[in-house]
């Protein structure tokens, strides 16, 4: 027998194996939050939340509320003095002295069915002052606007977060490196310009859901539709300033996260509610509308880009500007802008960089993270800059792009050296398969085609030491049951997961369970599902925890069997010896452990193995240049292209075909990365044709999916093909590293630059709506006007 | 308010159940039944993860009255599956890859049954048509598509 | 910020036994109660508070309503409560008026069109309709029965506004009836939406010709325009350009400018009154030319 290669890729791990949550989902016996059943005890909540967009609360009065038939408990903040927040802890539970958007919560009301919860609310007598707003993250960053958080420089913060006591800035970071004010006069072009990106919201199929009940001893239960487990737990503890411990969140499957489910959002109401009637669980159910006007949404951005190319296309420089419109509280806002700072040149090699990325608190929504943290909304406009230095030298725009483009060695805005990375073959690859130097004839007089691409990067954006954990447990059987802390959201994780335990322990896939639902009092820790980093961080902690139990198991072996554990192995389910080819099943032997020779006693016992996983290498920056050594953990980078066809009658835009090439490091499952690939590519079409959240004075004006349109079966593209591109990672699970969000960041850059290379006009911003087009096809005079 | 007592047909099972005029039928799935495969996703007839089979044909269980449903025949995702036997539809949506969060599945898959049900072959167009009241976030509605393909094959195969 | 209830707001469901009983019983709680068809309106407004009725009346079982009829010299007759989508699969329909059959089947979605009925949004008057431009395009009346008996309304002079018809307490609109087809009629319908499919109509444009010995063309051209006005759009000019002139290329885009010159739409969430002014042009004048083509090609 030979001894395997320990290079190997052992099964199944780079195979599509069915995903092992497929059949509940496809019988309707899948559980997610609203489908836990609670019996007649369960109460309901509503919650009264502000009219106005920045107001103070004078006066509350819940006493007609309370004496209505029905009504258990009407709850203000009072007695909430703690705060929510990650990473600068600037929102209380309930607004208690002063309201900052519309919608945030004022006070809850839990009753026997949901119409007295809500007909309680209107019982609710509310007295507010209403205060000028903030509406515009430029304007709020000037001395001028109203102030929104008088106690920022009070507020806990985290070290790599740097809020301007006295303003509305919750964060500024800064990159400078090298000199930019003498590179222009180098450039042979420049070009700056402004864009706007519209506030859009993640819209999962499933509204936000969360059930809470305390027990009599103060032990918090919450269930909810989660991507943070415990982050809530730990977060929610902080508030109420009680033990991490005596909060248990179980989160079942999560209908659609996207980012929104990251966090606390609507959590803590419930868990305040559920306080106020001991014993008895409370559920708040965010009706469709309730979810526009009040989750969290992905913040609006004012960006402003200025970069310049020699003639051969060597970008020169980039001074760009970042404005993030915050919102009302920071959960995520202040890292998304950090985010886009210490990425802020996009994936290119620049000598001279100066960026400044503002988070600005608003009287907006509260800003979330959505997939591609940052990234999509910042692509959108810097992969149009480069597309017009190509231009403006007449340069094909994917050479610009191969030529300026990162690659292993460079040192990056930050500083730090890049990690290999196949960004380039991503490049070539694309423009390949969309076969890029090809013209293809329009469908009729009144269409043009044109193709266009951008590429990206993005790094998992997080705490630098956010940590998994996991362990493997044998079973009777010889199957394993993997625990971990990280959520099933769609995107595969536990499909994954499980192929992971199973190629190191040397089991076949379908000998491993998850352990499911995620619960904080049993599953081990992880950060949060979020950052795409799952694969790479968790996979490393299942991976390890495998290892764990495969040593265990190997070691009860090898002394029975009085062998040198190096000559064995566990191959499909059996320990085999490569020395006496003797080979037994993991069958019982993982529980009860071996009998000694001649019945002379036992060895071993049930195993269960542990492993966790934490980056220790990310170090601080600068903060007036935002130069280190290692600004993150590394970045997964891709390219997408697009041929379009415009309707010059109507403005609206077809996507004939759509490419996409990303570098995974390697692909656990190469269907499942597809299918991250081709799901991300669509949404981020949506956010290109379709979506924004209306804000008008403050108000979302369009609340619901009547007005609110994402893409449709109609609108997904007849042709994509998704390419795989694998540089591993040095520190990945058999290379690998995420995907989740990569999908959509240059999505909406490679749809404006097709549209212009099909009609020669810049459209700027997104949504770019049949309206939108056809007005900017009209003011350049290609089409007539009214 | 009024109570009505109602006597309809359930996945082939009779059921006898007492309703307030408000109740829609996806409220009374959900909360009376406990048949919580069928999802509530916007109440507003927008979103089609409510999707069930009433009488043969495809309707928003968000969008009629429970009380409005008395002798009917209806078909729920838990009942797709026959003696533990998938529907191709439900076979194909997880060869082609077209489950993610899962949260839409349930509507899509009878979305689709009722579409081959009343076209054995349809067109990519037709089933673009047919699914268009069935958003989902994750996937990107391609899988899916092909899915759909997928099973009038199976059907057609299994016919012969 | 207005959000909608959870669930609908308590009411009373009503089952009346006959037209005459549901009449009575309408007229008798005039404010507090409504018909309601297929609910796809009616559960959306009261869910957002906007209506409050105390009864929702159930007609969808009465006599008639879920009848489809088609006689040579009578025309067709679809009940109230017939379904969208047996509107679109219905043989007659397809046969005899294909334009209505087009326009239905570009409603909603597959599942709303289950409940949604052509009457039930006429009487609804909402300015996107995608149906009713086709039913005034045919002439279509409504048969309506009030607390004094039945009776026929013409689309013509339906419509009072938003929201706004001719009906009063007591009356229950029991079908709607179409003439025969114009001999030799073309017809289309063009929705923009900004989905491809689906979606409510930022313009939906509906074209009817057919030839007609008294008219100077030769030819009758019937235009109704959704979305563009509080209420489904004629714009009579562009229909008497079409009558009056030689039709030529040149005039159908002088028909089309005509139709744009005569309406005057306003901005609103899904689009502004500028695009919607040029979509009324540019896809006026492809639904003519695409109807013109068909009907040259007849003549030929």
């Amino acid at each position: 027998m030979e001894k395997s290669d320990s290079q190997k890729i052992p099964q199944p791990v780079g195979e599509n194996v069915q995903r092992i949550d497929a059949l509940e989902k496809v019988t309707g016996s899948a559980v997610f939050g609203d489908d836990i059943q609670f019996g007649p005890g369960l109460l309901h909540a509503r919650i009264k939340r502000s009219p106005h967009p920045h107001a103070l609360i004078k006066k509350i009065d819940g006493s007609k509320a309370l004496a209505l038939p029905g009504v258990k408990a009407v709850v203000t903040g009072e007695g909430f003095d703690g705060y929510l927040g990650l990473y600068l802890q600037d929102r209380h539970i309930f607004a208690t002295d002063r309201v900052r958007y519309v919608g945030d919560p004022v006070a809850g009301v839990a009753a026997t069915t949901e119409e007295i919860a809500e007909k309680a609310l209107d019982l609710i007598d509310v007295e507010y002052e209403v205060l000028p707003a903030v509406f515009d993250p430029e304007y709020g960053a000037t001395p001028e606007a109203p102030l929104l958080h008088p106690d920022l420089k009070n507020y806990a913060v985290a070290n790599f977060i740097f809020p301007k006591a006295d303003t509305n800035i919750s964060n500024h970071f800064r990159i400078r490196k090298g000199d930019t004010s003498s590179a222009w006069a180098q450039c042979a072009a420049v070009v700056e310009h402004k864009y706007r990106v519209p506030h859009i919201q993640h819209v999962p199929i499933e509204t936000h859901v969360a059930v809470a009940r305390v027990d009599d001893r103060g032990k918090i239960t919450l269930w909810g539709s989660s991507q943070s487990p415990f982050a809530q737990r730990n977060l929610i503890a902080k508030a109420l300033h009680i033990s991490q411990s005596d909060v248990e969140v179980i989160a079942p499957y999560v209908g659609g996260g996207f980012g929104c489910k990251a966090g606390v959002s609507m959590e803590a109401l419930a868990v305040a509610i559920a306080m106020k009637v001991r014993g008895r669980p409370v559920k708040l159910l965010l009706t469709r509308e309730e979810e526009f006007h009040t989750a969290f949404v992905r913040q609006g951005v004012v960006a402003y880009f200025k970069m310049g190319c020699d003639k051969d296309g060597k970008i020169l420089a980039m001074e760009n500007r970042y404005y993030w419109d915050g919102g009302a509280y920071t959960e995520y806002g202040v890292n998304i802008t950090r985010a886009s700072g210490y990425s802020g040149t996009g994936p290119y090699r620049v000598p001279n960089v100066s960026v400044d990325s503002f988070c600005v608190y608003t009287n907006h929504p509260v800003g979330g993270p959505m997939r591609g943290f940052g990234m999509p909304e910042m692509h959108a406009g810097l992969e149009q800059c480069v597309d017009e230095l190509a231009h403006a030298i007449k340069m094909d725009p994917a050479e610009i792009r191969l030529r300026n483009c990162v690659r292993g060695g460079d040192i990056i805005l930050t500083g730090m050296k890049m990690h290999p990375t196949g960004l380039s073959e991503c490049i070539q690859k694309a423009r390949e398969a969309i076969h890029w130097d090809e013209v293809h004839p329009a469908s009729g007089p009144n269409k043009r085609r044109g193709k266009g691409m951008a590429i990206m990067w993005k790094a998992p954006a997080m705490s630098p030491n956010a940590g998994s954990s996991a362990w493997v447990e044998m079973n009777e059987d010889g199957t394993a049951t993997v625990g971990l802390g990280g959520q099933e959201i769609g995107q595969g994780t536990f499909t994954v997961m499980a192929q992971i335990a199973a190629g190191t322990l040397g089991i076949p896939f379908e000998n491993v369970r998850i352990a499911r639902p995620v619960d904080t009092d049993y599953s081990p820790y992880e950060w949060q599902t979020v950052a795409s980093r799952l694969t790479w961080s968790m996979g490393n902690a299942v991976m390890a925890a495998a290892k764990d139990a495969k040593r265990q198991i190997l070691e009860v072996v090898a002394e029975a069997w009085k062998e040198n554990i190096d000559d064995l192995d566990i191959v499909n389910g059996n320990v085999i010896s490569y020395k006496t080819e003797e080979s037994i099943s993991l069958q019982d032997i993982t529980i009860y452990g071996m009998p000694r020779e001649n019945f002379n006693g036992w060895i071993g016992g049930p195993i269960v193995g542990r492993g966790k996983f934490m980056p220790t290498y990310v170090t601080g920056l600068d903060p007036e240049t935002g130069q280190g050594e290692r600004s993150v953990v590394h970045y997964t980078t891709g390219a997408q292209a697009v041929e379009v066809e415009v309707d010059l009658e109507t403005g609206r835009v077809e996507v004939i075909k759509a490419v996409a090439a990303f570098d995974v490091g390697k692909a656990i499952n190469p269907k499942l990365v597809k299918a991250q690939m081709e799901g991300g590519l669509v949404q981020g079409l949506s956010t290109a044709f379709f979506e924004t959240l209306r804000l008008k004075d403050g108000v979302v004006i369009n609340p619901s999916f009547v007005d609110y349109r994402i893409a449709t079966s109609s609108d997904a593209p007849a042709d994509i093909e998704s390419i795989i591109v694998e540089t591993a990672q040095d520190d990945g699970p058999f290379g690998a590293r995420g995907i989740g969000e990569h999908s959509l960041v240059p999505t909406v850059p490679a749809v404006a630059n097709a549209i212009y290379a099909a009609t020669g006009v810049r459209v700027g911003a997104p949504p770019f709506s049949a309206e939108k087009v056809f007005l900017a096809l009209m003011e350049a005079g290609l089409v007539k006007g009214v | 308010m009024s109570l009505h007592r109602i006597n309809l047909k359930i996945n082939g099972v009779a059921e006898q159940v007492d309703v307030a005029s408000n109740t829609t039928l996806l409220q009374m799935l959900r909360d009376r039944l406990a048949l919580t495969g069928t999802k509530n996703g916007c109440a507003a007839g927008e979103c089609g993860a409510c999707t069930v089979m009433l009488n043969g044909e495809p309707i928003n269980s968000c969008m009629i009255l429970a009380v409005e449903c008395e002798g009917a025949d209806l078909v729920t995702i838990e009942g797709l599956a026959k003696d533990g036997q998938l529907d191709v539809v439900q076979q194909a949506i997880i060869d082609q890859g077209g489950v993610q969060c899962g949260f839409c599945t349930p509507g899509i898959l009878i979305s689709a049954r009722a579409l081959l049900n009343r076209n054995p072959d349809p067109t990519d167009y037709e089933i673009r048509d047919a699914l268009v009241g069935n958003l989902c976030r994750c996937t990107g509605y391609v899988p899916i598509i092909a899915a759909v393909k997928q099973a009038a094959q199976m059907q057609k195969q299994a016919a012969q | 910020m207005h959000s909608a209830h959870p669930g609908l707001p308590e009411f009373d469901y009503v089952k009346p036994a006959s037209l005459a009983e549901a009449s009575a019983f309408l007229k008798a709680h005039v404010g507090e109660a409504r018909p309601f068809m297929g609910g796809t309106d009616t559960f959306v407004r009261m869910r957002d508070g906007f209506w409050k009725e105390k009864y929702l009346v159930d007609v969808k079982h009465l006599e008639g309503m879920q009848d489809i009829t088609y006689d040579p010299a009578a025309g067709l007759v679809i009940g109230a409560a017939v379904n969208m989508n047996r509107v679109v699969a219905s043989p007659l329909v397809k046969e005899h008026y294909p334009l209505l059959a087009e326009a239905a089947h570009s409603v909603a979605s597959y599942q709303l069109r289950t409940r949604a009925t052509i009457v039930g949004n006429i009487c609804n008057a909402s300015p996107a309709g995608d149906t009713t431009g086709a039913c005034i395009a045919f002439d279509a009346r409504l048969k309506v029965h009030g607390v004094d008996g039945f009776r026929f309304e013409p689309l013509q002079t339906f419509f009072k506004g938003p929201g706004k018809t001719v009906l009063q307490p007591g009356d229950i609109v029991v079908s709607i009836h179409f003439p025969p087809a114009p001999r030799g009629a073309q017809g289309k319908y063009i929705k923009l939406g900004r989905n491809a499919i689906g979606d409510l109509s930022i313009v939906g444009i509906t074209v009817l010709g057919y030839p007609d010995a008294s008219s100077s063309s030769g030819y009758r051209f019937k235009i109704a325009l959704a979305s563009v006005a509080p209420t489904p759009f004629v714009p009579a000019p562009a229909e008497a350009l079409l009558a009056e002139k030689t039709i030529t290329p040149a005039l159908l885009e002088e028909a089309a400018q005509a139709a744009m010159d005569a309406c005057k739409p306003i901005d609103d969430v899904r689009s502004s009154a500028v695009y919607r002014k040029a979509m009324v042009r540019n896809l006026t004048h492809k639904a003519l030319v695409d109807v013109w083509g068909r009907l040259s090609a007849a003549a030929r």
